[in-house]
């Protein structure tokens, strides 16, 4: 059910951002049209640095079902991916493997160049994971929680670093001390952005993070990654929101029956709804 | 009512398909039968063989040759408790009392060869008879099965459901009830069995049968409540499986060890030891046979002097030392009777602390009721040592009897020294035959109904105080819905 | 590392369940060791009480039977007392104690028929047995670390962090080590400190309270074994906490008593009753045998007493003395049978205690502590040890006829504090 395209309209605005961290790359882009319809847009070969997470040609089963089949993607140092596709295409079976929880039957995972089958610890050592819902100690602060989960990482951040952490994270001052069991979700996301923050790791695994976030919370967050992403850090985002992943996101990848089938660079004044269309329509494919 | 029904039979059709539900039932079920089984075995095992010994011990009395009585006073005879039949279903403290009393002149020997003691510590852990399957199993399977009924229709959230179809708090918690209760009928089942065959093949009192029936159907109605009631108000199904475990672990295990510590605190018994020791020494100073000056004895024998009339113990009808031997037991015997109704009634205060621990642990209600009407708490023993003493007392007279007016005064005294007189001395065997066999009368039923009185009374406190948890739960559940 | 295990202090402290948990376990334990040591004062106190007491009894039959210095006399009217002293550790396992006798009298007379008497006990409190020490261990320390670890990652995935936790972890198996640890060490030294402090009081061996405290660790590393076992399954909490609680209903209850019903099967004592009937049997046809014959059987035993005058007349306590043992000597074999029956019990019990660990602390803590069945028949061995000087003490007096003056009454053997006492 896509709309009429006209032959002259721009659908899409490919940009190649080139970023200050990293050598010049070279981006191959091919545009096809199919018809009046669609426009595919393939990125292919890749750029001279290593990506920080790599998934090639990745299958894997769960039970009988296959999830993954042939899924391949790439996020570099300073690049927001939105992983975007609907219930049962296989984002969480994604972040599972990139995370070592699940073992591909075939293809390989690299996350800052670490197999996170053969060594998931060391693997995770390099990821801060954000999960969709934050959950923490309900019992403790959130000063507590995060020396707890810092500990835990073997981090001992001063009072300062949480401190400055959770004023990047955009926690307010007085509700730090208090036990977060009685927190909105917004807040205990907030809390674990801040140790996402202070992890200083190079790769981020964002789990659906805008969902039940109202769209103030949504617009902070989007800043908030933003601001991640120009500290160099590769942000992998699993996500349905569409509008969020087009507001913050350099690419967005949309997965559906176990692989990408499409993948589109967004940019300013593009035709969301469009887009929210036609992903309607992959992810009923 | 309807909706009960549907309610319990929902429930029941969801305990049905439960595999952990049906699993735990069955081997609770296939308990309640093993231990019935190996119960009734052990029981008719154990009173076949005190009657095996009690026949012999009897033979072996009359077959006795001719003695001098006062032989037979130290031969002595064996007492052997019978079992009650209700012992198979509850065998109470049958394996913690001696089974057996030897009975002689002027002492008073212990019950022994109690099970426990000649057992391993493995003893400790219980029996598996049918009263402790229900008594301590049950309950927890209960629990297991019934921890979830209402709070997991809460956790689920489907409680609304039902709410918005017109069901109450009342009806839910009623019909849950009910499934619940059906299961513990289930469990019920093998002991009614056990309780219908020992009524009608081994004579079982059926009164007694009945009660313990109905009062085991109390014990685990009250524990469905329990259950309901807690089930009720947890808010989640994991907060009530606690609180449930909590509850019996406290009242069927741990309660039950820490009351007999304090009763035994509160009214300590001295040890046979030093209780023979006091009996010796009350012996020594109300009259010492040994001494020849003492003044009881004296007094004794003027008084028998004055009665027969003559100046000489030599020369009386009778045969002094005879005479002697039946003052001598007679007092030796009050101080017996003495000392035992010290200590029964030590043992019975002990008793009535534990007993109120049944305000807190219904186990400990059901478990005094249940003894007592099986004929097998520690009255039953205390029936036996009583019988025995005084049976021991009667054949040790009789004895002492025939020692005054079978052997003369002469031959007694010359026995040792004169083989004609050693010979004389021997009286006729004909004599043990006289002798009474010994027969133990067990409580009649309204002597058990009477000391189960205080077990069923509290039993019931717990059913109505369960009952008032049930008020309280509805209409906690009401505001919740 | 004390950084992490301190992190993980706090978040367990601050959890609602565990906090009374563990007051709980240290309660229990302390108040088990309490009841366990009041138990043994009272034991040491009856001890203490029963020696001026048995000393006034002996000097009552002094004061008569010295006048004619029948030996006889003597031997057949004097008590003399036994007793078996708590060991120790005795209030960790108050064990047999409480149903058999730790004091006991004896005379020189027949032996069997004394030996198995029985004490003045209330069996309606016996029957659910003592709360001590074993016992908290035993039964409840399953429970309460079933309460902490039954949820260990479960309710961390019910809660919706696992995979947050895992992730954050640099050393997931130090994690879960860490909280395990925690715990069991926890619920071990809420169990463990009661009893060094009741130890160190009572006097016990270090060594002995060492093994006791392996043997918590022991019982404590197969129940987390279980619990970890279990929920390896992947199931809820909810069915985590009820299959544990089965388990510990199968394994301390239900287990045991269907062994006890096995080991009692295969092995019937009936030889108990059955020699004392015999023994009676035997000890008064000594009345009716020929004399002769009599002190022949028992010369063939006593040689050392051949040489000695004949016995004339219609009594004497020579021939009495010797049908007497004879009695005893006449169900020597059924003795020995009963005796095998019970160590059988004993043993099988021993073999299970290797395959159920309810059973294996059970038999462990009162073999330690010395109130088992075996240390009930050792006890039994000293008296006969006890009844045999007893009888070498009373023999040269009956056999030479040696008058039996005041003062032999004070040589008569002792019961030996250090050697048989305990």
């Amino acid at each position: 059910m896509s709309p009429e395209i006209a032959q002259n309209d721009i659908l899409y605005h490919v940009s190649l951002n080139a970023r200050p961290t990293e050598s010049i790359r070279q981006y191959n882009v091919a545009l096809t049209i199919c018809g009046n319809h669609a426009i595919k847009v393939f990125m292919t070969t890749a750029p001279t640095a290593a990506p920080r997470i790599s998934i090639k040609d990745v299958a894997l089963t769960r039970g009988a079902r296959p999830v993954l089949r042939g899924l391949s993607l790439a996020v570099h140092a300073g690049e927001v991916y939105a992983l975007l596709g609907g219930n049962g295409a296989g984002k969480s079976t994604t972040v599972a493997a990139l995370l070592g929880f699940l073992k591909p039957d075939a293809g390989q995972i690299l996350v800052a160049d670490i197999d996170p089958v053969e060594n998931a610890e060391r693997a995770r050592r390099e990821i801060a994971y954000l999960p969709e819902n934050v959950a923490l100690y309900d019992q403790l602060s959130a000063y507590e929680n995060i020396s707890y989960f810092m500990a835990l990482s073997g981090k001992e951040p001063s009072r300062d670093a949480m401190d400055a952490a959770l004023d990047d994270a955009g926690l307010q001052p007085e509700a730090r001390a208090l036990r977060i069991g009685g927190f909105s979700k917004g807040m205990r996301q907030k809390v674990a952005i801040a140790m996402a923050v202070l992890r200083d790791v190079p790769v981020l695994l964002l789990d659906e993070p805008t969902s039940g976030l109202d769209p103030r919370a949504t617009a902070d967050f989007n800043a908030l990654v933003t601001r991640l992403k120009a500290r160099g850090t590769a942000i992998l985002m699993v996500t349905h929101d569409l509008l969020g992943a087009a507001d913050c996101a350099d690419r967005i990848g949309f997965l559906a029956a176990g692989q990408i089938v499409e993948e589109v660079v967004p940019s300013k004044g593009m035709d969301v709804l469009a887009l929210h269309h036609r992903y309607g329509e992959v992810a009923a494919a | 009512m309807t909706t009960v029904r549907l309610v319990a039979d929902n429930e029941w059709r969801l305990m049905r398909r439960s595999r952990v539900a049906q699993l735990a039932l069955l081997i609770l079920i296939a308990l309640s039968v093993i231990a019935t089984l190996t119960s009734i075995a052990h029981r008719d095992a154990n009173d076949d063989l005190r009657a095996r010994f009690q026949a012999q011990a009897d033979q072996e009395f009359d077959g006795q040759p001719a003695r001098h009585p006062h032989r037979m006073v130290h031969y002595g005879h064996f007492v052997f408790r019978p079992l009650p039949a209700l012992a198979a279903f509850d065998p109470g403290v049958d394996a913690f009392t001696g089974s057996t009393i030897f009975l002689e002149g002027h002492r008073q020997n212990s019950a022994n060869f109690g099970d426990v003691r000649q057992s391993s510590l493995l003893a400790r852990f219980g029996q598996l008879t049918p009263a402790f399957v229900l008594q301590v199993l049950a309950p927890l399977v209960l629990v297991f099965i019934g921890f979830g009924v209402v709070a997991r229709e809460r956790e689920a959230g489907t409680i609304r459901l039902l709410s918005a179809h017109g069901v109450t708090a009342q009806s839910l918690i009623f019909g849950k009830a009910l499934a619940l209760g059906r299961v513990a009928g289930l469990m019920l089942a093998p002991a009614v069995a056990a309780l219908l065959w020992l009524t009608f093949l081994e004579g079982a009192p059926i009164v007694a049968a009945l009660g313990l029936g109905l009062f085991y159907a109390v014990y685990l109605a009250a524990w469905v409540l329990i259950i309901v009631i807690a089930s009720s108000l947890a808010r989640q199904a994991r907060t009530a499986l606690m609180v449930l475990l909590g509850l019996w672990a406290t009242t069927v295990i741990l309660i039950p060890r820490v009351a007999p510590d304090v009763a035994l605190a509160f009214a300590p018994v001295p040890t046979r030891l030093e209780t023979d020791i006091a009996i010796q020494r009350d012996l020594r100073r109300i009259g010492d046979s040994h001494n020849p000056d003492d003044p009881h004895f004296a007094a004794f024998k003027a008084r028998v002097l004055k009665q027969y009339g003559v100046d000489r113990v030599e020369d009386l009808p009778v045969n002094y030392r005879g005479l002697l031997a039946l003052e001598g037991e007679k007092l030796t015997s009050r101080l017996f009777d003495d000392y035992a109704e010290r200590q029964f009634a030590a043992e019975r205060k002990q008793g009535a602390i534990v007993a109120a621990f049944g305000l807190v642990s219904p186990a400990i209600a059901l478990r005094n009721f249940s003894m007592a009407l099986s004929g097998s708490d520690l009255d039953g023993h205390r029936r036996f040592l009583k019988q025995a003493e005084a049976y021991r007392f009667d054949i040790v007279q009789r004895l002492n009897r025939l020692q005054a007016e079978a052997v003369t005064f002469g031959d007694d005294s010359n026995r040792n020294k004169d083989p004609d007189a050693g010979r004389r001395v021997r009286i006729d065997p004909k004599h043990w035959h006289d002798v009474p066999d010994f027969a133990y009368r067990g409580a009649t039923i309204s002597e058990k109904l009477e000391s189960a009185l205080t077990g069923a009374a509290l039993l019931l406190v717990w059913l109505v105080m369960a009952g008032f948890g049930v008020r309280i739960a509805i209409r906690r559940l009401e505001a919740a819905l | 590392m004390t950084g992490l295990l301190g992190h993980e202090l706090r978040l367990l402290l601050r959890q609602r369940i565990a906090v009374p948990t563990l007051v709980l376990v240290l309660f229990l334990s302390a108040a088990a060791v309490w009841a366990g040591m009041a138990e043994v004062a009272r034991q040491h106190d009856i001890i203490a009480r029963i020696k001026p007491q048995q000393v006034e009894d002996v000097n009552a039959v002094r004061s008569w039977a010295s006048k004619d210095g029948d030996a006889g006399n003597a031997a057949y009217y004097t008590f003399h007392a036994t007793w078996d002293a708590p060991s120790p550790l005795a209030f960790a396992a108050l064990g047999q104690r409480d149903v058999a006798p730790f004091v006991l009298r004896v005379r020189a007379l027949a032996l069997e028929s004394q030996i198995n008497e029985g004490e003045n006990y209330n069996a309606e409190m016996a029957l659910p047995g003592r709360f001590d020490w074993a016992f908290v261990l035993t039964y409840l320390a399953p429970l309460f670390l079933i309460v902490l670890l039954h949820d260990l990652k479960s309710g961390e995935r019910e809660a919706g962090r696992l995979d947050f936790l895992r992730v954050s972890a640099i050393n997931e198996r130090g994690l879960w080590a860490r909280r395990i640890g925690l715990r069991v060490g926890l619920i071990a030294g809420g169990l463990i400190l009661p009893l060094i402090v009741g130890g160190v009081l009572s006097g016990a061996a270090a060594a002995d309270l060492l093994l006791l405290s392996a043997m918590v660790l022991l019982y404590l590393l197969f129940w987390t074994g279980l619990c970890l076992l279990l929920s390896r399954r992947g199931m809820g909490s909810v069915a985590n906490a009820a299959s544990l609680a089965g388990s510990w209903l199968t394994l301390t209850l239900i287990l045991p008593a269907l062994a006890l019903l096995a080991v009692n099967g295969a092995f019937p004592v009936r030889q108990g009753v059955e020699l004392t009937l015999a023994q009676r049997e035997a000890v008064h046809s000594g009345w009716d045998k020929p004399k002769a014959q009599t002190m022949e059987a028992f010369f063939r035993h006593h040689p050392e007493w051949r040489g000695t005058k004949p016995v004339e007349g219609g009594f004497h306590w020579k021939w009495y003395f010797a049908f007497q043992h004879l009695g005893d000597l006449s169900v020597a074999d059924q003795v020995r049978a009963y005796r095998h029956g019970l160590e059988a019990r004993d043993l099988w019990t021993e073999r299970l205690a290797f395959v159920l660990p309810a059973i294996g602390t059970q038999y462990l803590a009162h073999r330690i502590a010395r109130t088992d069945l075996t240390a009930q028949l050792a006890y039994q061995d000293r008296i006969r040890a006890f009844h045999k000087r007893l009888r070498s003490f009373y023999y040269p007096y009956i056999f030479n006829d040696v008058p039996f003056g005041e003062d032999d009454f004070g040589r008569a053997p002792l019961w030996l504090e250090d050697a048989e006492g305990r």
